[in-house]
């Protein structure tokens, strides 16, 4: 956790962004004090329900940065997720994927897979990138957690898109490691020494599978109408000058575009 | 502090409970509801849908109960009250952040439309099944309050209520209505804004440095905060000390995790709201709440007609359970008479305050339909006339009852 909230960190520098408007709802407990340090509101919600808990906090205050960070995302999170996306809530989602994968083809594999299940693991893993994209999330990337520059300036660079963004982060999960020396910091070695940068690479084509590198980088970044844009344009439509638009978004002519 | 005029539509109107209940919670100031449609709330829904947008409150069809309960913990957070409106299946997938919110201290409204139960049950038709769930429905140990409305006017008036003891509290209160409370139209007085007491928020206002967002206050009731306002807020699930970080001990589980069911329990005196008629000199009291109490007015009109003493007992707060009030009750009359439209929730609270010194009569109800008063009545009777103590729980076998089951299920050798 420790290299994402120092991404965190440098990523909410770079984009210049009010310490104090970030809100970060997460399933995964972060240490208080490295929240006093990062200098947000932080909140360990229920499994899986970052993305909708953000959600709420960003329509209760659109002048809010919330950035859910997600650890149960696609599992008990998956259907926040793919609705977070489709209505381009105005989310940054980061989420932490300590996978393992069966024959990932290095040393760590084995260790990985023993702590986790006795006979070795055998189901699909998500393509997490495509998912966000295919549902109309505006910005997808992936990133290990030793890319610290381009992290940092993967979440700088989201945090200034209007809609959901999604970085996936693959960072071993130090609790479930911290028994074997060393294992952290060579697991993390191994996801980077596995990885190839491929910007712009279309994100059907980012799968995790075991016989190839580790596609990283940054696959979407679009623009699409967020959902207080479309919420504040049909509600003007239809009420004229008995609604007053929620927060205060840049003008949107009109509803839908490309994707959306 | 009165309410803003802006939320609050004053006239005479003839509409249902659930349209009623969603106007109560933009009178009450209600800024943001998130919420999955259901029978039989609907209605509650499409009232906050159509004036929400009028009068600056959001609202927002969420994937599912669980993200919109979630969602709206989270805008409380932000700062603005909030509801969600559900009915018996929506109402169990819930359960997991009603104890996240009462655990957060988060002051919510979730307004509850039962229906017949359990599963699917019977979607368009009452049910008054989900009492002890509004209780005890999350995992670990929390209070909340709960409130039984009867009327469409009382749909309006209790939802302010709710949303008025949901901030003096900072916990979530339950609004237990049901179909025949939701779906009945009637008249409903709206009140112009300056006659409507609403609660603020209590917000902390001191130097950010010092703040600690679960430090009580003399009602045990800490002060709340919201996030943008540089507070480097920590707030989590799981059990906290003052400044919200988490601890582990059963030491501190047990000074931070009481306080919790203590903030309701100490200050119940001030929460509970009882409607109490002749009891002075009953021999039987009907206890009774929502629906069924409505229905009970004619059960014991009859009883009367028949020279049988009988009072009533509503609760108009069905938790925090009123022991005091119970106990006192049972030492003066010969037993309590409890019609609930379910098969034994609430009556074994009554049991356990009557302690053997009253009988304790249930008149139960499968659901879909509400009681037939003359079973109330026949209770009634039957109660007055038994003068022997009768330990545990006398079952009241209805004409519904009698004409399905002939006389009750019975296991065969």
């Amino acid at each position: 956790m420790n290299s994402i909230i120092d991404a965190l960190d440098k990523g909410i520098e770079m984009a210049g962004i009010a310490r104090k408007r970030i809100s970060v709802p997460s399933d995964i407990p972060f240490d208080p004090d490295a929240v006093k340090t990062l200098g947000v509101d932080y909140f360990q919600i229920p499994r899986g329900r970052a993305i909708a808990f953000g959600t709420g906090l960003k329509l209760g205050n659109p002048d809010l940065k919330v950035i859910p960070v997600a650890g149960d995302l696609m599992t008990l999170g998956g259907n926040h997720f793919v609705h977070g996306s489709r209505r381009n809530m105005e989310l940054l989602v980061i989420c932490v994927n300590n996978f393992v994968y069966k024959n990932i083809g290095g040393k760590p594999a084995p260790f990985t897979q023993a702590v986790f299940s006795p006979y070795s693991t055998f189901e699909e893993p998500f393509n997490f990138p495509h998912l966000g994209n295919s549902c109309g999330a505006v910005y997808t990337a992936r990133w290990t957690a030793l890319h610290a520059e381009e992290l940092a300036a993967s979440i700088a660079e989201a945090l200034n898109k209007r809609g959901l963004s999604m970085i996936e982060v693959l960072a071993p999960g130090p609790n479930y490691y911290r028994s074997i020396d060393g294992i952290e910091s060579e697991l993390l070695q191994f996801y980077f020494n596995n990885s190839v940068v491929k910007n712009n690479e279309d994100p059907r084509n980012v799968a995790i599978t075991p016989d190839e590198k580790i596609a990283v980088g940054k696959f979407t970044d679009k623009e699409r109408p967020t959902f207080i844009d479309s919420y504040n344009v049909q509600h003007s439509k239809m009420l004229g000058d008995k609604f007053t638009p929620h927060g205060s978004p840049p003008k949107v002519e009109k509803l839908g575009g490309k994707n959306g | 502090m009165k309410a803003d005029p802006r939320g609050v539509l004053t006239g005479v109107y003839y509409i249902d409970g659930d349209v009623a209940a969603g106007y109560g919670a933009l009178a009450a100031g209600c800024k943001f509801v998130a919420g999955y449609p259901i029978t039989p709330s609907t209605e509650a829904f499409e009232a906050i849908c159509h004036r929400g947008p009028q009068v600056g409150a959001v609202f927002i069809q969420m994937e599912d109960e669980l993200g919109s309960i979630s969602a709206i913990i989270g805008a409380t957070w932000s700062g603005v009250k909030t509801m969600t409106i559900t009915s018996g299946p929506g109402y169990s997938l819930m359960q997991e952040c009603i104890g996240f919110g009462a655990m957060l201290e988060t002051p919510f409204v979730l307004l509850n439309i039962q229906r017949g139960g359990p599963s699917t049950g019977v979607p368009t038709k009452t049910g008054q099944a989900d009492m002890m769930q509004s209780r005890w429905g999350s995992h670990g140990d929390y209070e909340l309050i709960a409130i039984a409305p009867e009327s469409p006017q009382e749909m309006f008036d209790y939802t302010i209520k709710a949303f008025n003891l949901a901030e003096k509290y900072r916990c979530p209160i339950m609004i237990m209505s049901d179909e025949c409370v939701g779906h009945m139209t009637e008249k409903v007085v709206i009140p112009e804004a300056d006659k409507i007491e609403v609660e603020p928020r209590r917000l902390y206002t001191g130097p950010a440095e010092d703040y600690l967002p679960f430090k009580p206050e003399p009602d045990l009731v800490p002060k709340m905060a919201k996030a943008g306002d540089g507070l480097k807020l920590y707030i989590t699930g799981q059990t906290h000390d003052e400044r919200g970080y988490p601890v582990k001990d059963a030491e501190y589980k047990s000074k931070y995790g009481r306080r919790l069911v203590d903030k309701i329990r100490l200050n119940k005196d001030k929460i509970i709201e009882l409607k109490e008629e002749g009891t002075d000199n009953a021999d039987v009291i009907v206890v009774s709440y929502g629906i069924s109490s409505r229905v009970a007015i004619k059960g014991v009109e009859l009883a009367r007609e028949k020279g049988i003493k009988v009072g009533t007992l509503r609760l108009v707060t069905v938790w925090p359970f009123p022991d005091e009030k119970m106990s006192e009750l049972a030492k003066k009359a010969k037993a309590f008479v409890v019609p609930e439209i379910n098969y034994g929730q609430v009556v074994y609270d009554v049991a356990r305050c009557a302690h053997g010194r009253a009988n304790v009569v249930l008149v139960p109800h499968g659901g879909a339909g509400v009681h037939n008063p003359n079973d109330i009545a026949d209770a009634i009777e039957m109660a007055a006339k038994e003068d022997k103590k009768i330990e545990g729980l006398i079952e009241f076998k209805t004409r519904l009852e009698k004409s399905v089951f002939e006389g009750g299920f019975k296991l065969k050798e």
